[in-house]
């Protein structure tokens, strides 16, 4: 089973909401991550507002805010691997994710 | 209508007991007097404000946090005032703190930054307020916890919100949704169910609903008492206070006074006889102190009956209204904002001056963001030139979410839309719509002049917390797809030339504090107030009731305080006889000054 790891900046929500502005891709790929979640990944998401006890513990992340701050934020990590970071997958990004994710032969669903 | 006079029976009194109401009508004086007679027959109190612009401090005489402190002189009884902006930067402290060292410092502002939006700070103090009620651990050394709520607008959003993000929890799907800072989902949704538990059983909670015998007050204690009733709080009672009957029966303004009381009362009577209610006397003296305290619920005017002292008394300068609106005109456009605490007659203040504008010829629109506002009642009338509207939360929660929707859901897949609605549920989502429409009524100002009428302090001192909140928030980001009006509006708000704010208070001790400190508020936050408003002054009503002689001179030191102390500019307003509402009232209201003859 594949894990998902998200690390995210500093929100109130996991679609952004209360922000001052709402990102489409932000709410796409948490709507993705509800998807996988529901095939079976394992899904992991870290809100630096809220648990910043697992970005300090992860060595990866940690020392990616310390070189490049907290615009590298989010990192999304597939089985350990960092897929992404700096900012979520875009329409055209998301189905390879979602492919990758699952396995090679599964339908495109996003 | 004959009802008794209002007294806590300690064999009678439930575990929690919530003062809510208008503001200005008394909440904070009787939730302290009902403490203070609950604790000396021997029983444990905790006295709680919600209030985010507490005046506890100045009744009880004492420096307050929000932790349990010891009131002296009143063995047995604890207070402590919620105070939002405070619940939410302990909540920031609590997460920030033990990461230090841990993460960068950037991280560290970063998470800073995000938890000081206006969803942190009202979460932070509704989490404080439902764990006192929804725990029972953490009140367990009191026989009564007491809770002196801010204004109604204000109370009704945090009763309702224990029942909002229950219901949300409830029906929540995705478990990692907008839950904003409510971080430990489990614990939390017991600590919310048990709060709505608590408020809906009448053997743990009465609602003490206060009022004056004044009919909008009495208005708003209906809606309130039907409001609270629906989301289940039935266990109410009616306390009316400040009930006046004259000694003097030949005196004018205090026949109209005992008369106007009367009136209201009986317009009333329907709601006053659907529930148990009881009457406070109105007394001679501002009500601070542990001393002024005893009389509220004992006193009988021991104090009425001392021969009022002509002093060495000076009237200090005050203007008139008029003056102040001629002034306020030459700009041509802009906005013009009432603050202050409840009760002193934003409102009425705010509708004299948008009738006096538009019967100069000015296009005006009158506006209110107090939820529980009565801005139609007291305008009663069309007057050409001048609209009128209101903030109404619920229509402006859909309104937004439905902007949302159509904005952003275009560029969405079916899961994201689903998703994104989902967490437009979010009670959160109030909060941000809210402050929105506020901005836009401000961006009006541009072309014509707006009047607002703003909600009590408390509420309003958040709202230009969040507009900061905002401002901090927009500066770090690149691309925005804000309203022009969101992204200028702390801008405009400290433009003098763009933005009047008007300071309403009435000539007593705890209005004339509390819209000092906002004072103060404001100017930290770089907005300079234009003027302060006396609204409902005695000073020569010229009455021969021995009550209102003394109510009129503890008027003078406030007066000279206001002059003297806090204003660069004040205008006068006496008491009327019959209430000022619709356009006339409010015009001859607006034109009253002081009568030099009489000085």
């Amino acid at each position: 089973m594949k894990t998902i790891q998200v690390y995210d900046p500093p929100m109130c929500c996991s679609t952004g909401i209360c922000g001052t502005d709402i990102d489409p891709d932000l709410v796409n790929f948490a709507a993705m991550l509800a998807q996988l979640g529901a095939r079976g990944l394992k899904i992991e998401r870290y809100n630096l507002g809220q648990q910043p006890m697992a970005f300090a513990q992860n060595p990866a992340v940690k020392s990616l805010l310390e070189k490049e701050g907290t615009e590298a934020l989010p990192v999304i990590f597939l089985d350990g691997e960092i897929y992404l970071k700096g900012r979520y997958p875009t329409k055209e990004e998301r189905p390879a994710l979602f492919r990758t994710a699952l396995g090679e032969e599964a339908e495109v669903a996003p | 209508m004959n009802l008794p006079n209002y007294q806590p029976d300690p064999s009678l009194t439930t575990r929690y007991l919530f003062f809510t109401g208008k503001g200005g009508v008394g909440k904070t004086s009787l939730s302290c007097a009902t403490a203070l007679k609950l604790a000396e027959a021997g029983k444990r109190v905790l006295l709680v404000s919600t209030d985010p612009a507490s005046n506890l401090d100045e009744v009880l005489e004492t420096k307050l946090t929000n932790a349990p402190t010891p009131i002296a002189g009143a063995p047995g009884l604890d207070a402590l005032n919620i105070n939002p902006v405070e619940a939410a930067a302990a909540y920031r402290e609590r997460l920030i703190g033990p990461m230090r060292g841990l993460l960068p410092e950037a991280a560290l502002r970063s998470m800073e930054e995000q938890l000081s939006g206006s969803c942190t700070v009202e979460i932070a103090a509704f989490d404080e307020f439902s764990g006192l009620i929804g725990n029972p651990e953490a009140v367990k050394g009191y026989d009564h916890v007491i809770f002196d709520t801010a204004p109604t607008g204000h109370t009704l959003r945090l009763m309702s919100l224990a029942k909002a993000w229950d219901q949300f929890l409830d029906t929540n799907t995705s478990g990692t949704s907008c839950l904003g800072p409510l971080a430990g989902l489990e614990k939390q949704r017991v600590i919310y169910e048990g709060t709505v538990k608590t408020l809906a059983d009448a053997s743990a909670t009465t609602l003490l609903l206060v009022s004056r015998p004044q009919l909008a007050a009495l208005r708003e204690a209906e809606r309130t008492s039907k409001e609270l009733r629906a989301l289940g709080v039935g266990n109410q009672r009616l306390v009316i206070n400040g009930v006046f009957e004259t000694k003097c029966p030949d005196d004018l303004t205090s026949q109209a006074m005992q008369q106007r009381g009367l009136a209201a009362l009986a317009a009333a009577q329907e709601f006053i006889s659907s529930l148990p209610s009881f009457i406070v006397p109105l007394r001679p003296i501002n009500i601070l102190g542990i001393g002024g305290l005893r009389v509220l619920l004992d006193g009988h005017g021991q104090a009425a009956e001392v021969t009022p002292q002509r002093n060495d008394w000076s009237l200090p300068e005050m203007g008139s209204l008029q003056d102040l609106v001629a002034d306020i005109e030459k700009q041509g456009s802009g906005v013009i904002m009432t603050m202050g605490k409840g009760g002193v007659g934003k409102t009425t203040v705010a509708a004299a001056i948008a009738v006096m504008l538009a019967r100069r010829g000015h296009s005006v629109h009158l506006s209110t963001t107090d939820p529980a506002a009565h801005v139609a009642q007291t305008l009663a009338g069309q007057v050409d030139g001048l609209t009128l509207s209101k903030i109404d939360p619920a229509a402006e929660t859909a309104a937004y979410q439905a902007e949302v929707m159509n904005a952003q859901g275009a560029a969405m897949d079916e899961a994201g839309r689903s998703l994104l609605e989902e967490d437009l549920r979010s009670p959160c989502t109030e909060e941000i719509a809210v402050f929105r429409a506020f901005a836009r009524e401000v961006g009006q100002g541009t072309n014509r002049f707006v009047v607002l009428d703003t909600a009590p302090t408390g509420h309003t001192l958040l709202l230009l917390d969040a507009s900061e909140a905002y401002q901090r928030e927009l500066e770090r980001q690149a691309r925005s797809t804000q309203p022009e009006e969101v992204l200028r509006l702390l801008e405009r708000l400290r433009d003098p030339a763009f933005t009047r704010i008007l300071l309403v208070t009435l000539p007593e001790a705890t209005p004339v504090h509390e819209a000092a400190a906002l004072q103060e508020d404001l100017r930290r936050a770089r907005i300079e107030p234009f003027a302060w408003i006396i609204n409902q002054s005695l000073l020569q009503s010229g009455s021969c009731d021995p009550l209102l002689q003394r109510r009129e001179e503890a008027e003078h030191p406030y007066l000279r305080e206001v002059v003297e102390k806090h204003a660069t500019r004040t205008a006068w307003l006496p008491w009327q006889p019959e209430e000022p509402t619709g356009p006339e009232a409010l015009a001859r209201l607006a034109a009253s000054s002081l009568e030099p003859a009489l000085i």
